[in-house]
Formats: structure tokens, sequence, C-alpha cells
């Protein structure tokens, strides 16, 4: 059981997680607080719905560049509806999901139809995104947001928990069911695998790449909405940097890049890890030139962590 | 005989016109990246165009705060005859080689809102001094905290932006002239998720250790207005940057003591003058009289009011005075159109 336990996937970022977060509490206690325990999970509630979008994509062994952008749409979308048409923030939260829905179905049927690559497909609708964003907004914030979104973006449900958690945790759940109870979770990663075997055996590639896009972009823009909730107000510069996070948390939780094999679970703790080493970085005054570089060793420490694990346990069974 | 009348007459016609475009100023506002300091930019172009009457003014943006993208656009503007530039520079040494260029094409270039490093072609940087703003606002910090050993935390801006090292040796000057401790300067954070992030985890973790707060660029300013109001005693001081609804509605309730504006409405008009007035044989005066600037020796202050909870109402009226003034220091002071 507990070799199971330490075999699953998820297991090293949960010990790294575990680690760094008994460590930072013991050097600051101040980690601890309550206050610092709700910034970290409001953090964590966002980050982890960005490292999901990019993760679906990562299943089906491709990659989407624009989920920063397609979130950051969305997120303007759902501000912009209801400061200028005064749509109520649950229409203009449905809306804003179309748009991310519609997004992703336009990156999919692009590439699942032409079979370009999907870094060259959504490197240029990265950019299209984006240049919607900014016609839209201008590159003026939307500033009228209804007291309901700003409470439900800052307020907790007890102690430390921040209500946006629990939006994230059921979705967190509802992929963790997707990847291991619903055929489609399933064809996504034998795609991932093995496109041609998965293809032989009945799956449409095509579909499944379009289905993946699709998660992908509802998935981007429930950050972005949450995002926009959570700040009170929609940035158009919302989304500019969710590349490098989109990637680590899944890549720090495991995931193959090529495809076939990720984790929602280990993604979570991917994120808790990145969220944790931020924070840190805050807490422990280091100097801002150098954030960005502690950043960067933080996560080839965990990758590096995860891959010993890999080794060892390919080495375990020859013993 | 009438048709060829017509004809020449309407050639002549055409001839005029295309001379009177070709004398037309064409100015662009080009920032260094979509940002809302820029906001007022839009109708400042807009006033500028009527005021002045320009054949053109408008207000261009890069779609992400990167110094090539800028310098693209910069070149695409030429090819579309705007020939009058003010520039905020995405880089203060990355920036000149373009804008030396523009100002090769015949088109006056000024830096607005940020400067380039000596030596460039542009004509001058009108620009708050980043520097001495950062430095008074943390003496009004430091006035707001009142006497005794104090420790505050400075949040500001992109790393990369030409004014952020200035702030930071702003602040840095002011707080050792009355020796108050920095205990945190976090920076790169001119971003809403990065800013959420890491001013919440700082003043989560050490908000009961520090006595002040300085922030120096737009986005950190607003989220930490809105990280004051959350933790609500007033009692951790904090000064601000620019004049964001969010700052400003936090100084009405008392989150926030004041805020250091930098006037980016009247920074662009005064500009688009400018250019106006170099492209028909102004140039700039031998005598102008040049501010210090750590970056250049062609230096406007275009000034940074300090606004506080008895004179927030009247924001609209302290640009307007400080745009007035300013345009005619310029002309004035800093042209010659003999």
């Amino acid at each position: 059981m507990t070799r199971n336990l330490f075999q699953s996937d998820w297991a090293t970022p949960m010990l790294v997680a575990l680690t760094i977060g008994l460590l930072i509490s013991l050097f600051n206690p101040a980690f601890l607080a309550t206050f610092n325990l709700q910034v970290l999970l409001e953090a964590v509630s966002i980050n982890v719905l960005i490292a999901l979008s990019q993760m679906v994509i990562i299943a089906i062994g491709q990659m989407n560049l624009s989920v920063g952008a397609l979130g950051g749409l969305a997120a303007v979308v759902f501000a912009g509806l209801m400061e200028v048409f005064g749509l109520p923030p649950a229409l203009a939260g449905a809306l804003a999901l179309g748009v991310g829905l519609a997004g992703g179905l336009f990156n999919g049927v692009l590439i699942g139809m032409t079979g370009i690559s999907a870094f060259v497909i959504t490197l240029a609708t990265l950019s299209i995104f984006k240049g919607l964003n900014l016609a839209i907004t201008q590159a003026q914030p939307f500033y009228e947001i209804p007291d309901a979104v700003k409470s439900f973006g800052n307020e907790t449900l007890f102690g430390p928990f921040p209500i946006i958690l629990v939006p994230a945790a059921v979705i967190v759940v509802l992929m963790v069911v997707f990847f291991n109870r619903i055929p489609v979770g399933r064809w996504l990663l034998a795609v991932g695998g093995n496109a041609h075997s998965a293809e032989l055996s009945g799956i449409s590639i095509t579909r499944t790449v379009i289905v993946a896009h699709c998660l992908s972009g509802v998935l981007a823009a429930s950050a972005g909405i949450l995002l926009v909730a959570r700040l009170q107000l929609g940035q158009p510069t919302i989304g500019d940097d969710w590349l490098i996070m989109s990637f680590a948390a899944p890549i720090i939780g495991g995931a193959i890049l090529s495809g076939g094999h990720v984790s929602t679970v280990a993604t979570v703790f991917g994120v808790l890890i990145v969220a944790q080493i931020t924070q840190a970085l805050v807490l422990f005054h280091i100097d801002p030139f150098f954030v960005q570089v502690v950043l960067g060793l933080m996560i080839l420490a965990a990758v590096g962590a995860n891959q010993l694990r890999d080794l060892r346990l390919q080495r375990a069974p020859q013993e | 005989m009438n048709r060829i009348t017509s004809t020449l007459t309407g050639a002549a016609v055409l001839a005029a016109l295309a001379m009177a475009a070709q004398a037309e100023t064409k100015v662009a506002h080009v920032p260094g990246g979509p940002h809302p300091f820029f906001a007022d930019w839009g109708p400042a172009s807009v006033a500028a165009q009527q005021d002045f009457g320009l054949g053109a003014a408008d207000y261009k943006f890069p779609q992400k705060w990167e110094l090539n993208l800028q310098n693209d656009l910069l070149e695409s503007l030429v090819t579309q005859g705007y020939n009058a530039f003010a520039i905020h520079p995405g880089d203060p040494v990355g920036s000149v080689p373009t804008l030396n260029e523009l100002v090769g094409t015949g088109a006056p270039v000024i830096a607005v809102s940020a400067c380039v490093n000596d030596p460039s072609d542009v004509a001058f940087c009108l620009a708050s001094d980043a520097g001495v703003s950062a430095y008074h606002g943390t003496k009004h910090l430091i006035e707001a905290m009142g006497p005794g050993p104090k420790k505050i935390a400075h949040f500001t801006g992109w790393l990369v932006e030409p004014n952020t090292q200035l702030r930071i040796d702003g602040v840095a000057r002011a707080a050792a002239e009355a020796g108050v401790e920095i205990v945190q300067v976090i920076a790169d954070i001119d971003a809403p998720e990065p800013a959420e992030e890491k001013i919440g985890a700082y003043l989560a973790a050490h908000g009961s250790e520090i006595d002040g707060v300085i922030t120096t660029a737009w986005v950190p300013a607003v989220v930490a207005s809105n990280a004051m109001r959350r933790i609500g005693d007033k009692r951790i001081k904090m000064i601000a940057i620019d004049h964001d609804e969010v700052v400003m509605d936090a100084i009405r309730d008392g989150y926030v003591v004041g805020s250091m504006l930098q006037n980016p409405y009247g920074q662009a008009y005064v500009a688009a003058f400018a250019a106006d007035k170099l492209r028909n044989g102004c140039k700039v005066s031998d005598a102008a009289p040049f501010g210090d600037h750590p970056l250049t020796s062609r230096f406007i202050d275009s000034g940074a009011p300090y606004i506080n909870a008895s004179n927030v109402e009247t924001r609209a009226e302290v640009d307007k005075a400080l745009t007035a003034e300013l345009l005619q220091r310029v002309e004035t002071d800093f042209l010659s159109c003999n």
C-alpha cells in the first residue's frame, strides 16, 4: 500500500510540496499565518486552472501557446459584458466560457483539419486572441465589476479557504474523473501515447484533438473569469504571463511532453510547488533581480527530483 | 478649351492638396506596450489634432511590452505617412537605434514619459522625473508615518522599464536621508497576476513588521490599494503613483495617503504640439534650460503633482493647470521658432 502510494505519479510532487512548505514554515512561521495561506490558496485556485488548460493539450502530445491570450480574452469579455452591457455576472460568465470554448474550437478545428503543428497554429491564434483583447479594451481595464463578483473573488468560506477554491476544486475532481473514467479522457491519452495505434483502434484523432482544445479553452476562460473576480477589474494584460506557469506545473507533475501521460493530481501539486516558491522568494527577501533565476533553478530541481524517481522505478524490477 | 482649363485646374488643386498633405504633421503617440498608464494618450491625441490643426494625431500601441514589437510598429507607421513621433521608449538603450532611424527620415522624435540614454537624436525627453517623484513620494510617506524608526516596503514595475531603477534609487535616497529602513523591494510586478500574488504574500507574512508602503508603478499601486482596503486597519501608510480610479477611491476612503501623479495627458498633448513645431521650422533652443536627468542632458520635467485627500476631487483641474503651464514653458523656453 505504502509502496503503491510512493510509486504513484503524484507522490514526488506531493513530497516536494510538503518539504518546501515545511522548510519555509520552519524558517519563517509567518508562512502558516491564516492570511498567508489564504493568499497561497487564492493563487493556487487560479493557477491550477491555467495548468490544467495546458495539461489537456500536453496529454495529446501538443502544446497550446494561446492559453494566456484566450484566458485574457475571456476575462475582458466577462468584465466588459458586465460593465458595458450591464449583464448579470452569471450570464456574462457563461458567455465568457463560450468565448473560451469557441477559441478552443477554432484552435482544435484548425489543427485537426489541417494537420499543421499545434505550435504554429496556437502561435498564430495567440496573436489573434490578444489582438481581439486589445481591440475590445484599447489596452484599458474594465473597472465596473459588480460587488457580488468582487466578494466571490476575495472572501473566504472559512479560515484561509477562499471561495474561489470551490470551483477550482470541483474542476480538479471533474478532470480526475474525465481522465480516469470517461472514454473521451482515455482517448486523449491514447492519441497522445500513440496516435497511429489509437486511430487503428477506432479513435478519431481529429475529433479528439478538437475536444482537447475545446476543454483547454474552457479551462483557460475559467481561470480568466476567476482572475477578474480576484483582481476586481478586467485588465487587458491578464494572461500575458501564464505560459511558463502553464507548462511548469504539469511538467513538475510528471507530464510527458510527447503526450500519453498526465496526472491531474500531480499537476495540482506542481502548481502548489511553484506558488510556494514564489511566496518563499518574497518571504525571504530575495533580491528582485534574482527572482526569475531562483524560480528557474527551483523548477529545474523539482523536475530533476521527478526524473530521479522515474529512474528508480525503472531499476526496481531488475533488483 | 473649357475642358483643358478644368483639367489644369483640377490638376493644380490636386497638386496643392498633395503639397498640403505633405506639409501636414501626422503625429503618432507610441507607448512601449499596452498599459493603463497610457489611457489618456488617446484623448490627448484627439485634442492635439483639433487644437493645433494637425493632419493626424493617433495613439498606436504594440501588442505586447516588447522592444522588437515597438520597433516594428514604428517602422510600419513611417510607411503609413506618420512624420512626427511621441514615444515612450521600450528600453533606454535598445530603443536608441530605431529612434535615430526615425529622426533620419526627417521626423522629429520626442521621448515621452521615459527617457533614452544619451547620445541619441531625439529632440528631448518630456517626462516626470521618475527618481525625483519616487524621492518626494517617499518623503510624503515618511511624513505620514510620523517620527521614530520606521520600516517600509517598495513595490515597483518592470526591471527593463527605463524608470524602474531610477525609482528604486529615489526611494532608497529618501529613506537613507530619514534613517528609514527599506525591508523589501519587490520589482517586476507591473502585471496583475504577479502583483497580486507577491504583494499579497508579502503583506500576509510581513505586514505586521512594516509601517509604510511606497508603490512606484501603476499595477502594484492598484493591487496594493486593494490590499490596504482588505487589511482595513489603516495602520500601514501607503503612497501610490498615478491616478487609477482604484487608487483615487482608496485615497478618498483613507486607505491610501496620497499618490504621485505624472499627467500622461499633458505629456502627450504637449509632445504633439512640440513635434509639430519642430517639423515646421522651429528648433530646440540653444539656451533651453534642460533639467538634470541620469539618462539624458535634454530633459524637460513635466512635473509630478502630489494628490491626497485634500485635492483628490480636483485632480482634473490639477492636471489641466499643469498641462497649460507645461505647454507655455515648452513653447517659450525650449523652442526657438525664429
